[in-house]
């Protein structure tokens, strides 16, 4: 499955058909994927191998069957880590050192010469917000500064890839406003973002584009409207504010696809149930044109990242 | 968070050129040594072990103080009369003469508090990537896994070094300057390649032995107990079975500090006398068993290497 079109160069990220074995566990199973420039959530429950899959593309562990090439070059492979930024979930640094030190030291270990390190170190400390307070030891650094830490030794050699692990856990609403922001910019950069997140809602302000794991499978690829879509068995909800109501409940009953509606009892709204949204939209908008109906707000109910979870997963769609 | 300018001003993409990943070694290497000298309860350690420096650079100048400074045979402790000799006799055993034997003893009581730095610091420097789950910060960076090992064979290489061969150089140097410096340093260039090339046995053996027993094991308590089988009851059984029991010296090779200690004598051209040094192997065999050890790790490591898989 593609998110982006392929391009002449070697994708950033891909897994070919790769399967993952932990012992008789099967993590991954037949997974297939290319990823290009901007942001990408992954997506999926606890033990959907979403960590098996990060681990396979930056190369700490490798596939059991298939291939993960990183621009062309093996995963595994030392070198391909320079275009991989990793900002693991786990925070298990040496506590002992200041943040500022294990920048620094993440920095040598980069490849940066002693000239560069202190500037690179400063650049990407100022990048999350912590060049004043990267001089306290990390033991006593809050949740929220440990990410900024991780994020900051991640962005280090300006990667095209950042594969980012949980990155808004334990983050103040302001931090986290300023993480979302620094990811669109670096999305803007063309740099490529894969983001594995259980705050779906956060996920969404970000990017609608997801890939959601299920099972070790790839259970879809794309933005989360495309995915919806797909869904032929779901009736779609949409709520509909207008002035004039029940006109246009007795003119949905023509409309091709419409399952049923309920009137809202304030007597301003419809939710509208409807199957293929696509043939749907297109009819309900010439239908609205049609017969001069203005309304005020359109919101579809179930394309949120959770409502298309709980339909992949066949639950709540809690990850 | 600074404003958007601010930060396009700062952080820009990067195009110099990067170190090779040998360099990640060293910088691996200088932030374990950074780590295990910064731990505190190592310092008494390092206090030990700079007391046993010190006893050996003053007692080296007070043997040959004394005998500069007495004319007679004898001295008189109170009405006592004391031959000379006798005042230095428990010194002797230490051969505190800049002699190949000087430098192997110090070397051999600086490895009692050595052997328990290294234990501790096993798993500090090792075992804690493992257990804790530090790994994938190193191993996400561009290195392999083997300029990890090395990073950290590299560190506790360099502290072993700056415990038992930076320190035997300094007495050299002062064992140099006690006695006919420029004849000293010129007669002895060999005991001081013998010096260096202990120093790069201890450093090669004891360094993969440690990164070895700390992947295998990860965890302080079971780490210091394989150490101290390894150099204490393997010391204690070889004694018994040898000095006591009197088997053949060859069962000897199982206290592997005492064949490093004997590499290390013939490194430095020292005479390894039976009526001195007890019932020994040859140094030879002493490198027979020190090399399948090394290899050994080496073989260990190299299978644990290919089949990291860090799975938190």
């Amino acid at each position: 499955m593609s998110v982006r079109p392929t391009s002449a160069a070697p994708p950033l990220l891909l897994l070919e058909q790769v399967s993952k074995w932990y012992g008789p566990v099967l993590s991954l199973n037949q997974v297939t994927l290319e990823l290009g420039a901007g942001i990408t959530g992954l997506v999926g429950p606890n033990g959907s191998g979403k960590s098996t899959l990060i681990k396979l593309a930056t190369g700490l562990i490798r596939p059991t069957l298939g291939r993960v090439s990183v621009r062309g070059l093996d995963a595994s492979d030392w070198r391909a880590r320079h275009a991989i930024g990793y900002c693991p979930d786990h925070d298990a640094f040496y506590e002992e050192m200041s943040g500022r030190e294990f920048v620094r030291t993440m920095a040598k270990l980069n490849g940066f010469t002693a000239a560069d390190v202190t500037d690179r170190a400063e650049a990407v400390l100022t990048r999350v917000g912590m060049a004043g307070r990267a001089d306290r030891k990390i033991r006593g650094y809050s949740k929220g500064m440990r990410q900024r830490i991780k994020l900051a030794q991640a962005l280090l050699h300006d990667p095209e890839l950042l594969i980012l692990d949980e990155p808004l856990s334990g983050i103040d609403p302001l931090g986290r406003q300023e993480m979302l922001d620094l990811f669109r910019s670096l999305a803007e950069q063309g740099k490529c973002l894969l983001i594995s997140s259980h705050e779906l809602e956060e996920l969404e302000k970000l990017t609608d584009r997801a890939a959601i794991l299920a099972k070790g499978r790839i259970a879809s690829v794309g933005t989360l409207q495309q995915i919806r879509a797909l869904f032929d068995d779901y009736p779609m909800s949409v709520r509909v504010v207008l002035d004039r109501p029940r006109e246009l409940a007795r003119h949905l009953l023509d409309l091709d696809g419409v399952l049923g509606f309920d009137l809202q009892d304030d007597g301003l709204g419809l939710t509208i149930r409807a199957r293929s949204p696509e043939r749907f939209f297109a009819a309900f908008a010439a239908l609205l044109l049609e017969r001069r109906i203005e309304i005020r707000e359109l919101e579809p109910l179930d394309d949120s990242a959770h409502a298309i979870l709980g339909y992949l997963l066949g639950g709540s769609g809690k990850t | 968070m600074t404003n958007p300018s601010e930060n396009l001003l700062r952080y820009r993409p990067w195009k110099g050129e990067l170190n090779p990943p040998i360099y990640a070694s060293l910088a691996m290497a200088r932030a374990s040594l950074r780590l295990l000298l910064r731990r505190k309860v190592f310092w008494a350690l390092y206090a030990l072990a700079l007391m046993i420096f010190f006893f050996f650079f003053y007692a080296q100048y007070l043997v040959v103080w004394i005998t500069m400074q007495t004319t007679s045979q004898t001295v008189n402790f109170g009405s006592v009369p004391v031959k000379m000799n006798e005042l230095t006799k428990f010194l002797d055993r230490l051969n505190l003469s800049g002699t190949p034997h000087t430098f192997g003893n110090f070397i051999w009581f600086e490895g009692y508090i050595l052997m328990i730095v290294l234990a501790l610091s096993g798993a500090v420097l090792v075992g804690n990537d493992f257990h804790h789950g530090s790994l994938p910060f190193y191993l996400s960076k561009p290195i392999g896994r083997r300029h990890y090992v090395l990073g950290k064979m590299l560190g506790i290489g360099g502290l072993i070094n700056l415990m038992t061969t930076l320190p035997a150089l300094v007495l050299f140097i002062e064992a140099g300057l006690l006695y006919d410096w420029q004849s000293y340093y010129w007669d002895q260039r060999m005991l001081l390649l013998g010096i260096l090339a202990y120093g790069a046995l201890l450093t090669v053996v004891l360094s993969l032995l440690l990164v070895a027993t700390a992947v295998w094991v990860r965890r302080t308590v079971p780490l210091i107990m394989i150490w101290s089988g390894l150099f204490v009851l393997a010391r204690s059984v070889a004694g018994f079975l040898v000095e006591v029991q009197g088997f053949h010296p060859v069962l000897k090779l199982i206290d592997l500090w005492n064949d490093l200690y004997l590499i290390g004598l013939w490194f430095m051209g020292a005479d390894i006398d039976p009526g001195k040094l007890g019932p020994n192997p040859q140094p030879w065999q002493a490198a027979i068993a020190v090399t399948a050890l090394g290899v050994g790790c080496l073989v260990y490591l190299r299978k644990r290497i290919q089949a990291i898989e860090i799975v938190i």
